[in-house]
Protein backbone atom coordinates (compact mmCIF):
# COMPACT_ATOMS: atom_id res chain seq x y z
CA UNK A 1 0.00 0.00 0.00
CA UNK A 2 1.60 3.01 -1.03
CA UNK A 3 1.65 5.80 1.59
CA UNK A 4 1.43 9.38 0.89
CA UNK A 5 3.33 12.39 1.99
CA UNK A 6 2.72 16.18 2.71
CA UNK A 7 5.38 18.59 2.59
CA UNK A 8 5.62 20.46 5.86
CA UNK A 9 3.94 23.71 5.02
CA UNK A 10 5.11 26.86 5.11
CA UNK A 11 2.93 29.72 7.02
CA UNK A 12 2.01 32.68 5.15
CA UNK A 13 3.40 35.16 7.61
CA UNK A 14 7.07 33.61 7.60
CA UNK A 15 7.10 33.25 3.59
CA UNK A 16 5.70 36.68 2.78
CA UNK A 17 8.71 38.16 5.30
CA UNK A 18 11.59 35.98 3.55
CA UNK A 19 10.05 37.80 -0.05
CA UNK A 20 9.98 41.21 1.67
CA UNK A 21 13.47 40.47 2.98
CA UNK A 22 14.91 40.07 -0.88
CA UNK A 23 12.53 42.34 -1.90
CA UNK A 24 13.95 44.91 0.66
CA UNK A 25 17.91 44.25 -0.52
CA UNK A 26 17.08 44.58 -4.21
CA UNK A 27 15.38 47.92 -3.61
CA UNK A 28 18.52 49.29 -1.78
CA UNK A 29 20.71 47.90 -4.39
CA UNK A 30 18.77 49.65 -6.91
CA UNK A 31 18.61 52.99 -5.29
CA UNK A 32 22.23 52.91 -4.18
CA UNK A 33 22.95 51.91 -7.94
CA UNK A 34 22.88 56.10 -9.24
CA UNK A 35 24.56 57.53 -6.29
CA UNK A 36 27.59 54.66 -6.38
CA UNK A 37 28.08 55.67 -10.16
CA UNK A 38 28.22 51.95 -11.11
CA UNK A 39 29.53 51.96 -14.56
CA UNK A 40 30.28 48.20 -15.06
CA UNK A 41 29.73 48.44 -18.71
CA UNK A 42 32.41 50.76 -18.96
CA UNK A 43 34.71 48.22 -17.63
CA UNK A 44 34.34 45.81 -20.63
CA UNK A 45 34.14 48.52 -23.25
CA UNK A 46 37.21 49.91 -22.37
CA UNK A 47 38.96 46.96 -21.24
CA UNK A 48 41.88 47.45 -23.79
CA UNK A 49 42.49 50.62 -21.19
CA UNK A 50 42.22 49.06 -18.33
CA UNK A 51 45.11 46.24 -19.83
CA UNK A 52 47.63 48.54 -20.47
CA UNK A 53 46.93 49.81 -17.01
CA UNK A 54 47.59 46.92 -15.64
CA UNK A 55 50.49 45.95 -17.25
CA UNK A 56 52.50 49.18 -16.28
CA UNK A 57 52.88 47.63 -13.36
CA UNK A 58 55.32 44.14 -14.60
CA UNK A 59 57.74 43.91 -14.21
CA UNK A 60 57.77 45.04 -10.99
CA UNK A 61 61.27 47.25 -10.08
CA UNK A 62 63.12 46.48 -7.13
CA UNK A 63 65.95 48.71 -7.65
CA UNK A 64 64.87 50.51 -4.88
CA UNK A 65 63.79 48.00 -2.09
CA UNK A 66 66.31 48.73 0.43
CA UNK A 67 64.80 52.18 1.07
CA UNK A 68 61.04 50.46 0.31
CA UNK A 69 62.04 47.67 2.66
CA UNK A 70 63.34 50.02 5.36
CA UNK A 71 60.34 51.99 5.42
CA UNK A 72 58.56 48.78 5.88
CA UNK A 73 60.24 48.40 9.01
CA UNK A 74 59.23 51.65 10.29
CA UNK A 75 55.73 50.78 9.33
CA UNK A 76 55.23 47.54 11.53
CA UNK A 77 57.36 49.60 14.48
CA UNK A 78 54.94 52.23 14.35
CA UNK A 79 52.02 49.35 14.53
CA UNK A 80 53.91 47.95 17.45
CA UNK A 81 54.42 51.31 19.35
CA UNK A 82 50.64 52.16 18.60
CA UNK A 83 49.42 48.79 19.78
CA UNK A 84 51.06 48.58 22.95
CA UNK A 85 50.43 51.82 24.28
CA UNK A 86 46.55 50.98 23.26
CA UNK A 87 46.60 47.87 25.11
CA UNK A 88 48.06 49.23 28.03
CA UNK A 89 45.45 51.94 28.09
CA UNK A 90 43.06 49.32 27.35
CA UNK A 91 43.33 47.50 30.35
CA UNK A 92 42.20 50.02 33.17
CA UNK A 93 40.01 51.31 30.49
CA UNK A 94 38.54 47.82 30.00
CA UNK A 95 37.25 47.63 33.30
CA UNK A 96 36.04 50.63 33.72
CA UNK A 97 33.77 50.40 30.93
CA UNK A 98 32.51 47.06 32.27
CA UNK A 99 29.02 47.48 33.56
CA UNK A 100 29.71 44.42 36.12
CA UNK A 101 32.69 45.90 37.60
CA UNK A 102 31.71 49.41 38.21
CA UNK A 103 28.63 51.27 38.91
CA UNK A 104 26.69 53.38 35.84
CA UNK A 105 27.92 57.07 36.21
CA UNK A 106 31.75 55.26 35.80
CA UNK A 107 30.93 53.00 32.56
CA UNK A 108 28.76 55.42 30.30
CA UNK A 109 30.88 58.26 30.45
CA UNK A 110 34.31 55.81 29.52
CA UNK A 111 32.27 53.84 27.32
CA UNK A 112 31.29 57.09 25.53
CA UNK A 113 34.91 58.06 25.54
CA UNK A 114 35.50 55.29 23.74
CA UNK A 115 33.06 55.52 21.55
CA UNK A 116 34.25 58.95 20.05
CA UNK A 117 37.81 56.86 19.80
CA UNK A 118 36.55 54.74 17.90
CA UNK A 119 34.43 56.61 15.89
CA UNK A 120 36.89 59.07 14.10
CA UNK A 121 38.98 56.87 11.86
CA UNK A 122 42.92 56.59 12.24
CA UNK A 123 43.37 58.66 9.26
CA UNK A 124 41.83 61.69 10.39
CA UNK A 125 43.66 61.36 13.90
CA UNK A 126 46.77 60.79 11.75
CA UNK A 127 45.98 64.19 10.37
CA UNK A 128 45.20 66.35 13.12
CA UNK A 129 48.70 64.43 15.13
CA UNK A 130 51.20 65.13 11.96
CA UNK A 131 49.53 69.29 12.91
CA UNK A 132 50.17 68.45 16.24
CA UNK A 133 53.61 66.71 16.69
CA UNK A 134 55.06 66.96 12.90
CA UNK A 135 55.62 64.92 10.25
CA UNK A 136 56.95 61.46 11.20
CA UNK A 137 55.83 58.31 12.48
CA UNK A 138 55.20 59.87 15.87
CA UNK A 139 52.04 60.97 14.65
CA UNK A 140 50.93 57.78 13.28
CA UNK A 141 51.88 56.31 16.48
CA UNK A 142 49.45 58.75 18.48
CA UNK A 143 46.85 58.01 16.02
CA UNK A 144 46.86 54.69 16.08
CA UNK A 145 47.37 54.16 19.69
CA UNK A 146 44.06 56.53 19.84
CA UNK A 147 41.90 54.62 17.60
CA UNK A 148 42.89 51.34 18.90
CA UNK A 149 42.72 51.61 22.47
CA UNK A 150 38.75 52.49 21.85
CA UNK A 151 38.23 49.15 19.97
CA UNK A 152 40.01 47.43 22.28
CA UNK A 153 38.67 49.22 25.79
CA UNK A 154 35.43 48.09 24.25
CA UNK A 155 36.35 44.47 23.66
CA UNK A 156 38.20 44.36 26.57
CA UNK A 157 34.97 45.15 28.65
CA UNK A 158 32.43 42.54 26.87
CA UNK A 159 34.99 40.19 27.57
CA UNK A 160 34.79 41.25 31.47
CA UNK A 161 31.18 41.36 31.58
CA UNK A 162 31.16 37.84 30.34
CA UNK A 163 33.34 36.43 33.17
CA UNK A 164 31.79 33.72 35.86
CA UNK A 165 31.03 35.50 38.70
CA UNK A 166 31.64 32.90 41.63
CA UNK A 167 35.43 32.65 41.36
CA UNK A 168 35.38 36.75 41.84
CA UNK A 169 33.12 35.90 44.59
CA UNK A 170 35.67 33.47 46.21
CA UNK A 171 38.16 36.42 45.90
CA UNK A 172 35.45 38.99 47.74
CA UNK A 173 34.68 36.16 50.76
CA UNK A 174 38.57 36.31 51.85
CA UNK A 175 38.29 40.29 52.77
CA UNK A 176 40.01 40.87 49.37
CA UNK A 177 39.05 44.74 48.51
CA UNK A 178 37.97 45.80 44.35
CA UNK A 179 41.18 45.86 43.24
CA UNK A 180 42.11 42.48 44.18
CA UNK A 181 38.80 41.08 42.69
CA UNK A 182 39.79 42.48 39.53
CA UNK A 183 43.32 40.94 39.83
CA UNK A 184 42.43 37.85 41.27
CA UNK A 185 38.81 36.82 39.97
CA UNK A 186 38.74 38.85 36.55
CA UNK A 187 42.18 38.93 34.58
CA UNK A 188 43.29 35.51 34.94
CA UNK A 189 39.80 34.59 33.32
CA UNK A 190 40.00 37.43 30.67
CA UNK A 191 43.49 36.58 29.74
CA UNK A 192 43.07 34.67 26.97
CA UNK A 193 40.92 36.63 25.41
CA UNK A 194 42.46 39.92 25.88
CA UNK A 195 45.86 38.60 24.34
CA UNK A 196 43.73 37.20 21.35
CA UNK A 197 42.24 40.24 21.03
CA UNK A 198 45.05 42.45 21.26
CA UNK A 199 47.33 40.41 18.92
CA UNK A 200 44.08 40.73 16.37
CA UNK A 201 44.24 44.42 16.66
CA UNK A 202 48.02 44.31 16.39
CA UNK A 203 47.44 42.77 12.85
CA UNK A 204 45.10 45.62 11.77
CA UNK A 205 47.36 48.25 12.95
CA UNK A 206 50.17 46.59 10.68
CA UNK A 207 47.98 47.15 7.49
CA UNK A 208 46.36 50.51 9.11
CA UNK A 209 49.93 51.48 8.98
CA UNK A 210 51.08 50.88 5.67
CA UNK A 211 48.80 53.74 4.46
CA UNK A 212 49.50 56.18 7.27
CA UNK A 213 52.14 57.59 5.64
CA UNK A 214 50.04 59.09 3.13
CA UNK A 215 49.36 61.93 5.32
CA UNK A 216 52.74 62.17 6.29
CA UNK A 217 52.62 60.17 9.42
CA UNK A 218 55.07 58.04 8.82
CA UNK A 219 56.01 54.47 7.32
CA UNK A 220 55.84 52.95 3.44
CA UNK A 221 52.37 54.79 2.56
CA UNK A 222 54.38 57.84 1.82
CA UNK A 223 56.65 56.28 -0.69
CA UNK A 224 53.52 54.52 -1.90
CA UNK A 225 51.76 57.42 -2.27
CA UNK A 226 54.63 58.97 -4.14
CA UNK A 227 54.91 56.31 -6.97
CA UNK A 228 50.66 56.46 -7.61
CA UNK A 229 51.32 60.59 -8.42
CA UNK A 230 54.19 59.98 -10.46
CA UNK A 231 52.69 57.16 -12.36
CA UNK A 232 55.56 54.97 -11.41
CA UNK A 233 53.38 51.66 -11.33
CA UNK A 234 56.47 49.28 -11.89
CA UNK A 235 57.68 50.54 -8.36
CA UNK A 236 54.14 50.74 -6.93
CA UNK A 237 54.07 46.91 -7.73
CA UNK A 238 57.71 46.53 -5.88
CA UNK A 239 55.80 47.99 -2.64
CA UNK A 240 52.76 46.15 -2.88
CA UNK A 241 54.62 42.58 -3.03
CA UNK A 242 56.46 44.10 -0.04
CA UNK A 243 52.96 45.14 1.78
CA UNK A 244 51.46 41.84 0.98
CA UNK A 245 54.34 39.78 1.88
CA UNK A 246 55.26 41.28 5.34
CA UNK A 247 51.39 41.66 6.46
CA UNK A 248 50.83 37.76 5.40
CA UNK A 249 54.43 36.69 7.51
CA UNK A 250 53.26 39.23 10.89
CA UNK A 251 49.32 37.38 10.46
CA UNK A 252 50.89 34.28 10.25
CA UNK A 253 53.12 35.28 13.29
CA UNK A 254 49.77 36.51 15.10
CA UNK A 255 47.60 33.52 14.21
CA UNK A 256 50.20 30.82 15.68
CA UNK A 257 50.49 33.01 19.04
CA UNK A 258 46.92 33.56 19.28
CA UNK A 259 46.39 29.45 19.09
CA UNK A 260 49.55 29.26 21.83
CA UNK A 261 47.15 31.44 24.07
CA UNK A 262 43.56 30.38 23.98
CA UNK B 1 34.71 38.06 75.28
CA UNK B 2 33.13 34.37 75.94
CA UNK B 3 29.71 35.77 76.18
CA UNK B 4 29.89 37.29 72.66
CA UNK B 5 28.20 34.69 70.37
CA UNK B 6 30.07 34.07 67.00
CA UNK B 7 27.06 34.72 65.18
CA UNK B 8 24.26 36.72 65.66
CA UNK B 9 20.81 37.19 63.25
CA UNK B 10 18.59 39.63 65.26
CA UNK B 11 15.07 39.40 62.74
CA UNK B 12 16.28 39.16 59.51
CA UNK B 13 13.50 39.39 56.27
CA UNK B 14 14.67 38.91 53.44
CA UNK B 15 12.49 39.35 49.99
CA UNK B 16 14.03 39.40 46.54
CA UNK B 17 10.30 39.79 44.78
CA UNK B 18 8.00 41.88 46.16
CA UNK B 19 5.57 39.03 47.90
CA UNK B 20 7.76 35.96 48.57
CA UNK B 21 10.08 36.01 51.24
CA UNK B 22 13.29 34.19 51.10
CA UNK B 23 13.89 34.78 54.78
CA UNK B 24 10.97 36.18 57.31
CA UNK B 25 11.98 36.97 60.64
CA UNK B 26 14.86 34.82 60.91
CA UNK B 27 16.94 35.11 64.17
CA UNK B 28 19.78 32.84 65.64
CA UNK B 29 23.04 33.08 68.10
CA UNK B 30 25.95 30.26 67.25
CA UNK B 31 28.07 30.29 70.01
CA UNK B 32 32.05 30.50 69.80
CA UNK B 33 33.45 26.92 68.55
CA UNK B 34 30.14 25.21 67.55
CA UNK B 35 29.19 23.09 65.00
CA UNK B 36 26.06 23.48 62.94
CA UNK B 37 24.18 22.08 60.65
CA UNK B 38 21.55 24.17 58.44
CA UNK B 39 19.34 22.14 56.42
CA UNK B 40 16.67 22.36 54.43
CA UNK B 41 15.06 21.75 50.91
CA UNK B 42 16.57 23.88 48.34
CA UNK B 43 15.03 26.91 47.89
CA UNK B 44 14.17 26.90 51.69
CA UNK B 45 16.81 29.52 52.18
CA UNK B 46 20.00 28.49 53.33
CA UNK B 47 22.24 29.69 51.02
CA UNK B 48 20.65 33.18 51.07
CA UNK B 49 20.76 33.34 55.39
CA UNK B 50 24.57 32.33 54.88
CA UNK B 51 25.43 34.85 52.42
CA UNK B 52 24.05 37.38 54.48
CA UNK B 53 26.22 36.88 57.11
CA UNK B 54 29.46 37.34 54.84
CA UNK B 55 27.63 40.64 54.06
CA UNK B 56 27.21 39.18 50.62
CA UNK B 57 23.68 40.26 50.45
CA UNK B 58 22.00 42.68 52.14
CA UNK B 59 18.83 41.97 54.12
CA UNK B 60 15.38 43.96 53.84
CA UNK B 61 15.45 47.82 55.04
CA UNK B 62 12.84 46.33 58.04
CA UNK B 63 11.64 49.24 60.61
CA UNK B 64 13.74 52.36 61.87
CA UNK B 65 14.67 50.57 64.71
CA UNK B 66 18.26 49.03 64.89
CA UNK B 67 17.88 46.48 66.64
CA UNK B 68 15.79 44.75 63.57
CA UNK B 69 17.13 42.77 60.45
CA UNK B 70 20.82 43.02 61.75
CA UNK B 71 23.71 40.34 62.12
CA UNK B 72 26.85 40.59 64.30
CA UNK B 73 30.06 38.78 63.38
CA UNK B 74 32.77 38.15 66.37
CA UNK B 75 30.20 41.32 67.96
CA UNK B 76 30.88 43.53 64.80
CA UNK B 77 27.98 44.41 62.90
CA UNK B 78 28.11 42.72 59.44
CA UNK B 79 24.56 44.82 58.06
CA UNK B 80 21.84 46.56 59.94
CA UNK B 81 18.19 47.56 58.29
CA UNK B 82 19.30 46.62 54.31
CA UNK B 83 22.86 48.44 54.82
CA UNK B 84 26.03 46.36 54.77
CA UNK B 85 28.47 48.37 57.16
CA UNK B 86 31.60 49.85 54.99
CA UNK B 87 33.94 47.89 57.06
CA UNK B 88 32.42 44.40 56.38
CA UNK B 89 36.43 43.34 54.46
CA UNK B 90 37.68 43.30 58.12
CA UNK B 91 34.55 41.19 59.45
CA UNK B 92 34.75 38.83 56.18
CA UNK B 93 38.54 38.35 56.29
CA UNK B 94 37.87 36.41 59.49
CA UNK B 95 35.37 34.25 57.83
CA UNK B 96 36.09 31.73 55.75
CA UNK B 97 33.20 31.25 53.15
CA UNK B 98 33.17 27.77 51.32
CA UNK B 99 30.70 27.67 48.24
CA UNK B 100 28.81 24.52 46.55
CA UNK B 101 31.15 25.30 43.52
CA UNK B 102 34.21 26.15 45.20
CA UNK B 103 34.38 29.33 43.37
CA UNK B 104 38.25 29.14 43.22
CA UNK B 105 40.32 30.77 40.03
CA UNK B 106 39.91 28.00 37.37
CA UNK B 107 43.50 29.15 35.43
CA UNK B 108 45.54 30.18 38.72
CA UNK B 109 47.24 27.74 40.54
CA UNK B 110 46.39 25.96 43.93
CA UNK B 111 48.64 27.71 45.50
CA UNK B 112 48.24 31.42 43.97
CA UNK B 113 44.30 30.48 45.14
CA UNK B 114 45.05 29.47 48.62
CA UNK B 115 47.23 32.63 49.16
CA UNK B 116 44.31 34.52 48.11
CA UNK B 117 43.63 33.50 52.00
CA UNK B 118 46.48 36.20 53.06
CA UNK B 119 44.54 39.35 50.64
CA UNK B 120 42.43 40.41 53.61
CA UNK B 121 45.72 41.01 56.23
CA UNK B 122 48.67 42.37 54.16
CA UNK B 123 48.79 45.47 53.00
CA UNK B 124 46.85 46.48 50.02
CA UNK B 125 49.23 47.22 47.45
CA UNK B 126 51.35 44.02 48.09
CA UNK B 127 48.11 41.77 47.31
CA UNK B 128 46.98 43.56 44.71
CA UNK B 129 50.52 43.03 42.83
CA UNK B 130 50.69 39.16 44.02
CA UNK B 131 53.26 39.58 46.00
CA UNK B 132 53.09 37.11 48.70
CA UNK B 133 56.43 36.47 50.30
CA UNK B 134 58.09 33.10 51.23
CA UNK B 135 57.13 32.74 54.68
CA UNK B 136 53.28 32.93 53.99
CA UNK B 137 53.72 30.94 50.40
CA UNK B 138 55.02 28.33 53.09
CA UNK B 139 51.76 29.06 55.33
CA UNK B 140 49.87 27.93 52.29
CA UNK B 141 51.67 25.11 51.86
CA UNK B 142 51.57 23.79 55.35
CA UNK B 143 47.52 24.25 54.90
CA UNK B 144 47.29 22.23 51.94
CA UNK B 145 49.12 19.32 53.80
CA UNK B 146 46.35 19.68 56.44
CA UNK B 147 43.94 19.38 53.80
CA UNK B 148 45.71 16.25 51.97
CA UNK B 149 46.44 17.67 48.66
CA UNK B 150 50.26 19.59 49.08
CA UNK B 151 51.26 17.45 46.28
CA UNK B 152 48.98 19.31 44.12
CA UNK B 153 49.99 23.06 44.81
CA UNK B 154 51.97 23.41 41.25
CA UNK B 155 48.35 22.77 39.57
CA UNK B 156 45.80 24.88 38.13
CA UNK B 157 42.84 24.54 40.19
CA UNK B 158 40.82 23.45 37.49
CA UNK B 159 42.54 20.41 36.95
CA UNK B 160 41.62 19.29 40.06
CA UNK B 161 38.67 17.16 41.19
CA UNK B 162 35.43 18.50 42.78
CA UNK B 163 36.19 17.31 46.15
CA UNK B 164 40.20 18.14 45.56
CA UNK B 165 39.15 21.74 44.33
CA UNK B 166 36.67 21.68 47.92
CA UNK B 167 39.66 21.07 50.44
CA UNK B 168 41.71 23.75 48.31
CA UNK B 169 39.17 26.14 49.08
CA UNK B 170 39.02 24.98 52.84
CA UNK B 171 43.04 25.39 52.74
CA UNK B 172 42.10 29.00 51.84
CA UNK B 173 40.04 29.36 54.80
CA UNK B 174 42.67 28.24 56.96
CA UNK B 175 45.31 30.55 55.78
CA UNK B 176 42.79 32.87 56.18
CA UNK B 177 42.97 32.29 59.98
CA UNK B 178 38.99 32.74 59.80
CA UNK B 179 37.50 32.04 62.81
CA UNK B 180 34.20 31.01 61.51
CA UNK B 181 33.33 28.82 58.32
CA UNK B 182 30.53 29.15 56.63
CA UNK B 183 29.86 26.48 54.31
CA UNK B 184 27.36 26.90 51.84
CA UNK B 185 26.44 22.93 50.57
CA UNK B 186 30.00 22.08 50.12
CA UNK B 187 29.19 18.75 49.53
CA UNK B 188 26.62 19.09 47.20
CA UNK B 189 28.38 18.82 44.04
CA UNK B 190 30.93 15.86 45.15
CA UNK B 191 30.07 12.07 45.32
CA UNK B 192 30.00 10.28 48.69
CA UNK B 193 33.03 9.31 49.16
CA UNK B 194 34.72 12.88 48.52
CA UNK B 195 31.77 14.54 50.76
CA UNK B 196 32.72 12.20 53.73
CA UNK B 197 36.59 14.02 53.13
CA UNK B 198 35.49 17.35 53.00
CA UNK B 199 33.16 16.55 55.62
CA UNK B 200 35.96 15.49 58.03
CA UNK B 201 38.22 17.88 57.38
CA UNK B 202 35.47 20.45 58.19
CA UNK B 203 34.83 18.33 61.26
CA UNK B 204 39.01 18.08 61.98
CA UNK B 205 39.28 22.29 61.75
CA UNK B 206 36.17 22.76 64.04
CA UNK B 207 37.66 20.10 66.85
CA UNK B 208 41.46 21.07 66.56
CA UNK B 209 41.11 24.57 66.26
CA UNK B 210 37.65 26.01 67.97
CA UNK B 211 36.60 27.58 64.89
CA UNK B 212 33.21 27.86 64.29
CA UNK B 213 31.29 25.89 61.52
CA UNK B 214 28.29 26.06 60.11
CA UNK B 215 27.34 24.06 56.78
CA UNK B 216 24.30 23.86 55.01
CA UNK B 217 23.48 20.52 53.74
CA UNK B 218 20.32 19.02 52.84
CA UNK B 219 20.93 15.21 53.78
CA UNK B 220 20.07 15.01 57.07
CA UNK B 221 22.46 12.19 57.75
CA UNK B 222 24.96 14.14 57.23
CA UNK B 223 23.83 16.70 60.05
CA UNK B 224 23.14 14.04 62.37
CA UNK B 225 26.79 12.62 61.86
CA UNK B 226 28.90 15.89 62.06
CA UNK B 227 27.17 18.29 63.78
CA UNK B 228 25.75 18.55 67.54
CA UNK B 229 23.04 21.18 66.63
CA UNK B 230 21.27 21.30 63.79
CA UNK B 231 18.84 24.23 62.38
CA UNK B 232 16.70 23.43 59.99
CA UNK B 233 14.55 25.89 57.62
CA UNK B 234 11.53 25.66 55.99
CA UNK B 235 10.43 28.29 53.65
CA UNK B 236 12.73 30.93 55.04
CA UNK B 237 11.76 30.39 58.15
CA UNK B 238 13.16 28.53 61.31
CA UNK B 239 11.75 25.23 61.85
CA UNK B 240 13.50 23.42 64.15
CA UNK B 241 17.05 24.88 66.55
CA UNK B 242 18.49 22.31 68.26
CA UNK B 243 20.20 18.70 69.17
CA UNK B 244 20.77 16.87 66.26
CA UNK B 245 19.96 13.82 68.17
CA UNK B 246 16.30 15.09 67.90
CA UNK B 247 15.68 14.68 64.13
CA UNK B 248 13.69 11.84 64.10
CA UNK B 249 12.53 10.29 60.35
CA UNK B 250 8.76 10.99 61.89
CA UNK B 251 9.62 14.71 63.33
CA UNK B 252 11.49 15.32 59.89
CA UNK B 253 8.23 14.07 57.81
CA UNK B 254 5.76 16.26 59.88
CA UNK B 255 8.48 18.69 59.67
CA UNK B 256 8.67 18.83 55.88
CA UNK B 257 5.55 16.72 54.25
CA UNK B 258 6.55 15.68 50.60
CA UNK B 259 9.88 17.70 50.67
CA UNK B 260 11.36 15.27 53.73
CA UNK B 261 12.13 12.23 50.59
CA UNK B 262 14.61 14.69 49.27
CA UNK B 263 16.13 15.55 52.80
CA UNK B 264 16.21 11.77 53.61
CA UNK B 265 17.63 10.66 50.44
CA UNK B 266 20.81 10.82 52.05
CA UNK B 267 20.21 7.70 54.16
CA UNK B 268 20.90 5.97 51.52
CA UNK B 269 24.47 5.50 52.43
CA UNK B 270 23.10 3.72 55.38
CA UNK B 271 22.64 -0.06 55.54
CA UNK B 272 19.40 0.12 56.62
CA UNK B 273 18.65 2.43 53.76
CA UNK B 274 15.88 0.50 51.98
CA UNK B 275 13.85 0.08 54.95
CA UNK B 276 13.91 3.97 55.83
CA UNK B 277 13.21 4.98 51.82
CA UNK B 278 10.12 2.36 52.45
CA UNK B 279 9.24 3.67 55.54
CA UNK B 280 9.27 7.42 54.60
CA UNK B 281 6.98 6.48 51.12
CA UNK B 282 4.45 4.84 53.45
CA UNK B 283 4.51 8.15 55.23
CA UNK B 284 4.24 10.13 52.37
CA UNK B 285 1.56 7.93 50.75
CA UNK B 286 -0.95 7.95 54.32
CA UNK B 287 0.14 11.83 54.57
CA UNK B 288 -1.39 11.98 50.67
CA UNK B 289 -4.33 10.22 51.18
CA UNK B 290 -5.24 12.06 54.18
CA UNK B 291 -4.76 15.46 52.27
CA UNK B 292 -6.95 13.62 49.63
CA UNK B 293 -9.74 13.06 52.48
CA UNK B 294 -9.69 16.43 52.99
Amino acid sequence: MPTTFTLPHRPLKESLAYYLGWAALLALLTLSWEGADMRPGELIRDSANMAKFLSGFFPPSFTEWRMYANEMIITVEVAVWGSFLAVICSIPLGILCAENMVPWWICQPVRRLMDACRAINDMVFAMLFVVAVGLGPFAGVLALWINTMGTLAKLFSEAVEAVDPRPIEGVRATGANWLHEVVFGVIPQVMPLWISYSLYRFEANVRAATVLGIVGAGGIGQSLWENIRGFNYADTAAILIIIIVSVSMIDALSQYLRKKFV
Amino acid sequence: MLDIPAIHVNRLTKSFCRDKKALNDVSLSIADGEMVALIGASGSGKSTLLRHIDGLVQGNKGSADQRLCCIDVLGRPVQSCGKIRRDVRRTRADIGFIFQQFNLVGRLSVLTNVCMGFLGRIPAWRGAGALFTRDEKLQAMEALARVGIADLAGQRASTLSGGQQQRAAIARTLVQRAKIILADEPIASLDPASSTRVMETLAEINRADGITVVVSLHQVDYATRYCPRTIAMRNGEIAFDGSSERLSHDFLVKLYGSDSEELIMGHKLHPKAADQTAIVQELLKHEALSHAAV
